[in-house]
């Protein structure tokens, strides 16, 4: 009887888990994917891509589609400019951050903003492999047939009041970054996918330069 | 910080309405307005997008604001970064009620969100009554004057009603805040400004084509 509630237990867990990502199923060795994933990361020492971000404003049914270009350079360095529908460009390097909107600019320093460099964490850890060991959140891992899944569920407190959880997904075949999918609390969500990637493309120092 | 600093000059501001005692314009020759001609800029909001820039006391931040009518008349705002964090999500009905359904911890102060909801109503244009208007001519300028809690709404055209020059909230002395609506494609404002008199606090909306 013991043994058949168990059963019972086990297959709830998989099916609850499957049906909150359809699709996907928990990746059973954990150890394997870390390493893989940090190995592949470390080879990769530039990124190069386009991207597009969604955000899903779901009690109003609107989205509000923004596209980019972005870089990253090791060590941790990224610059992702808008295009469109806006121009807006934001460099991180290291613990500094800065933003351009229009005409005018701003320097932040994420030692005095948490949250800015929680989120500047997420960023440099995902482009650095090393998203699993990030102390702010507890991570599950999930896979389907050509990507993993990262799912990043906040247990700091600034964080739990902004996100349910940040899912990162990565292409199984070169452990990229394929999109991050932020929800939040209010069932709203901002996708954003990596799209024409550029692999240890030569990126010029230049673009991170913050003055 | 910031919002502590902005919090604490709200009420200061909130006090000094508190303690003003009569109206300026009301000393304007009286005038007669053309009430249906002023709703003419009332904007009809059915979604729009605005780059959105914001300044208060020397620091400066930007964002997106999504307006948009819902099918049951209420008007929700939302502002988020470019980034997609999201800062707050009001809804105004046309009523008057107001309802916050969500907004950061930093942002989530009495005052802050009274001085947000005042400043959005006064360019909504939802609260003007027929039946308490005052107008008033000044310098060729119609003023168009609506009691509004302690305070007052001034919409101001020129003489021929043609333009909307600017709006005001103000205390019975006192304007405390100005803000302008330029440009009308299809009854939406492209551009939109509101400037606190009181304290150094701006917010400049610009229509983003999608």
């Amino acid at each position: 009887m013991h043994k058949l509630i168990l059963l019972l237990l086990i297959l709830a867990t998989r099916v609850n888990l499957q049906a909150q990502y359809p699709g996907y199923s928990v990746v059973a060795d954990l150890s394997k994917f870390k390493t893989e994933f940090s190995t592949a990361a470390q080879k990769t020492t530039a990124i190069k891509s386009d991207f597009i971000q969604e955000k899903n404003l779901s009690m109003l049914s609107e989205k509000i589609i923004s596209k980019g270009k972005f870089w990253f350079k090791n060590e941790s360095r990224v610059r992702m400019e808008y295009s469109q529908p806006f121009q807006y460009l934001m460099i991180i390097n290291k613990d500094k951050v800065f933003v351009k909107d229009g005409q005018k600019e701003n320097k932040i320093s994420t030692k005095s903003n948490k949250l800015f460099q929680q989120i500047n964490k997420i960023m440099i850890d995902c482009m650095q492999g090393t998203t699993l060991s990030n102390p702010d959140f507890k991570t599950r891992v999930f896979e389907n047939k050509t990507t993993s899944m990262v799912e990043l569920s906040p247990v700091t407190k600034g964080l739990k009041d902004l996100f349910r959880s940040i899912n990162v997904i990565i292409d199984k075949k070169d452990f990229t970054l394929t999109s991050i999918d932020m929800l939040e609390l209010s069932g709203d969500n901002t996708h954003i996918r990596f799209t024409n990637k550029e692999l240890n493309a030569t990126i010029p120092d230049a673009l991170f330069i913050i003055k | 910080m910031l919002l502590s600093r902005m919090r604490y000059l709200l009420l200061s501001s909130c006090v000094f309405i508190l303690f003003a005692c009569s109206t300026a314009y009301k000393q304007m020759p009286s005038a007669s307005g053309n009430l249906n001609g002023l709703q003419k800029f009332k904007p009809v909001f059915k979604v729009a997008l605005y780059n959105t820039q914001v300044d208060i006391m020397g620091n400066h931040f930007s964002g997106l604001l999504l307006i948009k009518k819902m099918p049951d008349n209420t008007i929700r705002m939302v502002f988020s970064n470019e980034i997609g964090f999201k800062f707050f999500d009001f809804e105004f009905s046309t009523d008057g009620a107001f309802k916050v359904y969500s907004v950061i911890k930093q942002m989530n102060k009495k005052s802050v969100l009274k001085t947000l909801r005042k400043d959005f109503e006064l360019i909504l244009m939802d609260r003007m009554d027929s039946s308490k208007v005052s107008v008033h001519i000044n310098n060729g300028l119609l003023y168009y004057i609506f009691p509004n809690g302690n305070g007052y709404s001034h919409y101001i055209t020129d003489s021929t009603g043609k333009d909307l020059v600017r709006m005001e909230r103000a205390s019975k002395k006192k304007t405390v805040v100005e803000a302008i609506m330029k440009n009308y494609i299809n009854g939406i404002p492209d551009t939109i400004g509101i400037s606190h008199k009181t304290f150094d606090f701006t917010i400049g909306l610009k229509r983003i084509e999608r």
